[in-house]
């Protein structure tokens, strides 16, 4: 009986650990360089390990802490601001039969269909137009149109795919539309959304061009404190910045975990 | 309900009240194109210095990112807040030569290198010459940088001296040489560009003008040669990508930026054994500047900070002792005020006979870019 | 009609968002990719294809290989995580598969620059188990990291989507499907991928709209032809200043997200007006 057991088990642990080797290999290899002060050819691993970068990150001068509230309340807002927005957006587009209804969906997709680059430009002097550069509301702002893509597109599916039959129920008995919306159709189509929820929030976490066009020099993100030695090759700060990252990404996770039922998290589709 | 009700409200009002949150008063903004170390330069050395002789300012650095791409983000910031009519958020740019050109076109700078008296310490061409456009007044330089040929001595015997050698050596070598193209990176462009001058006859031309285009058709061969060396070569991703490269043995030889090249060095990234060759006829080095928007919200601030950059003082310290980098004022100001092992440090691999023979100029704006849309032409379809 | 006008005011906010703060600045973009020197003129757009075309087909090829693999491996994680029957293999998958999802792309293009090179970390972890010789190690640098990146960091991505629309069917076909005899895989393809199709669609047009709209990746492990359509953008602009090339190729790159949402939301419809 052991046996049979432990033979079951021997695809799953070759696959488990195939997966584990393809999903942290990469991962080990960021945690390698947060620590790592000398690694070069031909040493397999760091030569010299230390702290030297996580110092240099948090030097006094750099704002790194502030930097990553900002960044995390930011991310809040944007999250906040894109669900208010696409909650109803969703619904109607889903329930509600809009005419031209595909082309509405395109609409959300666009700004992060047509690549950012040559547009930022003129995103700027819009900005400075409406007197929003270097607000933390533009910056808001930016990310939401950038989130609304994820928020609406998955509120849209998550309202699509309730059934009817439990909102006709509620109306049958004489709720009012609003009031069958809040109790039965939000809550049912909750985890879905709070799913899209996540996605707003690491999406904003990671801004960095936006951010930079309508915030800086005075909103200070950590994107902007730190893209300078990502994109230069500095693999040490880039590890030590996607660690330091990670930690409102899982934060923010287990709080909308906590906020659903359900063991396993997204309910998209009921 | 309520409870998230609450916190979700207490959130939109947090951040909404800080959103009229105002600028500190007296705070000096330096936006800075170019690498990590560009940034930690004005945090760690020049704005401690500057706050201390000048209390109740505060100096931030913004860094936008390495190479043109990094002052092609500052040039889009200024041009959106000129062109909304916005005062600009930058007090002190630093900038590469082609956006500084393009700037001064575009009348977004402020003039100002006749107000300081560390102005009349530069008097090399890059002062006044930004790739064929006149920028006099209008930039200070930071420091100068310049492209060679780093080389791993364990597998290179012998290094080549010039173009003709290195055709050869990759010739015997293939797939032990590595550039970036002209995508992602400067160090590739300037290889290239340094081709140009080994291999047409147009060299002076090329770096100071008139343009002509018809000269574009003498490049065919030298543009069928590169082809040719291209089959044979392995292409990286960028500056970094080629030094990285190197850093993991797996190319031999590849162009990089002097002052790249000795910083990663110095963080540990590249082994110490690895060495520099500039080959001849040459290969291009540029300045970066210091420069004011024209509608800088704090301008004689700006301008006496650059003032300090520019001191000899703060070059020899600065500049040379702690990131290797060539001055951006004239050497004999800035090597009297160093010990003579300091000075000889940046020119271990590359003399100083080496610089002022094989150290080049990029060519002008307009033949910069004929050659770039040649080489996508003919080289890479 | 009252319905039609309070589903427009409920969409209002948001479109008045998108359309105000993008939509307005990108018509100038647009625009752009139809002047040069002054006038309207179709050049910019013969210029990206002339120069550019076979990029364009590439980014297309990368970016659909992907997404294939991605809702391959994410169907195979939903469908393992609903039907498998192992709790403790499941927990293991559940903790395991969300990881690459909060590592931003920049970083990820980075980490995998140094994992998947010729001396990279993995072929250093391969040679030191003796799976391979140092002469026989290859480089992933090139159009086959750019898969490998897109799909590491989107596949948890389409997988929480998928998982989560899975988990939240009708578990009592499921029992008696398995009652009859069915085995996993017939389960996961004829009951449960049907029933979680939209979800698995929406997931992966996300997706694609994502992976053409990155360029942090290209840049970081291949930039050289070919390449995808944003490292040319953004080469087109920091080396020529050109940006009406570079708008047309925006445009391209819009117009093949628009072409493949279309084709779902015109097939969506189809099925009676659910997404």
């Amino acid at each position: 009986m052991r046996l049979a057991e432990a033979w079951r088990w021997l695809p799953r642990a070759i696959v488990l650990a195939l997966l584990f080797f393809v999903i942290f290999g990469p991962i080990a290899n960021m945690l390698l360089w947060t620590v790592a002060e000398k690694w070069y050819f031909p040493h397999k691993l760091p030569l010299e390990y230390g702290f030297a970068y996580w110092q240099r990150v948090f030097a006094p001068r750099g704002g790194a802490i502030e930097s990553l509230v900002n960044s995390a309340m930011i991310a809040c807002g944007t999250v906040v601001l894109s669900l208010a927005m696409a909650v109803p957006a969703g619904y109607a587009l889903a329930r509600l039969r809009l005419p031209m209804r595909g082309l509405l969906m395109l609409v959300f997709l666009m700004p992060q269909a047509f690549p950012n680059l040559p547009v930022y430009i003129n995103i700027a002097r819009l900005f400075y137009g409406f007197g929003l550069n270097g607000t933390y509301v533009g910056v808001i702002l930016v990310h939401t149109t950038h989130g609304l893509m994820y928020a609406v597109w998955i509120a849209s599916a998550a309202f699509a795919a309730l059934d009817r039959e439990l909102e006709e129920a509620a109306r049958n008995i004489g709720a009012g539309p609003v009031r069958t919306f809040l109790t039965i159709s939000l809550p049912l189509a909750a985890p879905g959304i709070l799913a899209s929820a996540i996605f707003v929030f690491l999406e904003s976490l990671d801004e960095f061009t936006g951010t930079f066009f309508v915030g800086a020099p005075v909103v200070k993100t950590l994107p902007l404190l730190l893209y300078t030695a990502t994109a230069g090759g500095n693999y040490q700060i880039a590890s030590i910045t996607a660690l330091i990252l990670l930690v409102p990404s899982i934060a923010f996770m287990f709080v909308v975990e906590r906020f659903i039922r359900a063991d396993v998290l997204a309910r998209v589709g009921r | 309900m309520t409870r998230r009700l609450q916190l979700m409200s207490g959130l939109i009002a947090a951040t909404l009240v800080s959103a009229g949150a105002p600028a500190i008063a007296e705070t000096l903004t330096v936006m800075t194109a170019g690498d990590q170390n560009m940034v930690d330069y004005v945090n760690e050395y020049l704005a401690p210095k500057f706050e201390a002789d000048n209390p109740g300012v505060t100096v931030q650095a913004v860094g936008t990112g390495p190479g043109d791409a990094g002052s092609q983000m500052i040039y889009e910031r200024l041009s959106a807040s000129a062109g909304a009519g916005a005062q600009a958020d930058v007090d002190v740019a630093v900038v590469h030569q082609k956006m500084a050109g393009q700037m001064v076109n575009e009348d977004l700078l402020a003039s100002y290198r006749g107000d300081i008296d560390t102005g009349s310490l530069v008097s090399r061409e890059t002062a006044d010459n930004a790739l064929g456009t006149n920028v006099h007044g209008y930039v200070m330089p930071m420091f100068h940088s310049q492209t060679a040929i780093a080389y791993n001595p364990a597998l290179v015997e012998s290094p080549p001296k010039t173009y003709d050698e290195l055709v050869t050596w990759v010739k015997d070598h293939s797939g032990q040489f590595g550039y970036n193209g002209i995508k992602g990176g400067m160090s590739g462009v300037s290889f290239v560009m340094g081709w140009m001058y080994a291999f047409t006859d147009d060299a002076k031309q090329l770096m100071n003008g008139p343009f002509d285009a018809s000269i574009s058709s003498d490049w065919a061969d030298a543009l069928a040669k590169l082809k040719d060396f291209n089959q044979n070569v392995v292409f990286t991703p960028g500056n970094a990508g080629t030094l990285d490269m190197l850093n993991r043995g797996e190319i031999a030889m590849g162009p990089v930026w002097v002052d790249m090249f000795y910083t990663w060095q110095s963080d540990g990234r590249l082994s110490p054994d690895l060495k520099l060759a500039l080959i001849g006829p040459g290969m291009p080095g540029q300045p970066m500047y210091y420069v004011v928007p024209a509608s800088a919200p704090n301008k004689d601030m700006a301008e006496k900070f650059i003032a300090m950059a520019t001191t000899p003082d703060v070059q020899a310290e600065g500049i040379v002792k702690r990131f290797n980098w060539y001055p951006g004022i004239d050497a004999q100001y800035v090597q009297s005020k160093l010990d003579p092992e300091t000075w000889n440090k940046l020119f271990t691999d590359v003399t100083p006979d080496d610089l002022a023979t094989k150290g080049k100029p990029f060519p002008i704006a307009s033949y910069f870019d004929e050659i770039l849309e040649a080489y996508e032409k003919n080289v890479t379809n | 009609m009252r319905q039609r006008l309070l589903g427009f005011a409920l969409v209002f906010p948001a479109l008045a968002t998108i359309v105000l703060l993008f939509a307005f600045p990108l018509t100038y973009s647009i625009a752009g990719a139809f002047r040069a020197e002054g006038v309207w003129t179709l050049a910019n757009l013969a210029k990206a294809y002339d120069l550019y075309r076979s990029d364009i087909v590439f980014t297309f090829l990368i970016v659909g290989v992907s997404a294939l693999l991605i809702a391959s491996f994410s169907i195979a994680i939903g469908g393992y995580l609903t039907l498998g029957s192992s709790p403790t293999a499941i927990s293991a998958l559940r903790w395991l598969y969300r990881w690459p999802l909060f590592i931003p792309f920049i970083v990820a293009g980075q980490l995998m620059r140094t994992f998947l090179a010729k001396n990279g970390l993995m072929n250093n972890v391969l040679t030191e188990v003796g799976l391979l010789t140092p002469i026989q190690t290859v480089s992933f640098l090139d159009w086959r990291g750019i898969v490998i990146t897109f799909v590491w960091k989107q596949t948890p991505f389409v997988a929480l989507l998928v998982a989560g629309a899975m988990a939240s069917l009708d578990r009592s076909m499921i029992e008696a499907a398995r009652n009859l005899g069915a085995s996993g895989p017939r389960i996961l393809f004829e009951i449960v991928l049907p029933q979680v199709r939209q979800t698995l669609l929406v997931g992966i047009i996300l997706s694609f709209v994502i992976m053409l709209s990155v360029l942090s990746v290209p840049m970081m492990i291949n930039a050289q032809s070919p390449t995808m359509i944003t490292a040319n953008m953004a080469f087109r602009i920091n080396a020529y200043g050109d940006y009406g090339v570079a708008n047309a190729l925006g445009l391209i790159s819009c117009v093949m997200t628009g072409a493949i949402s279309w084709i779902y939301l015109r097939y969506g419809i189809r099925e009676g007006g659910r997404p």
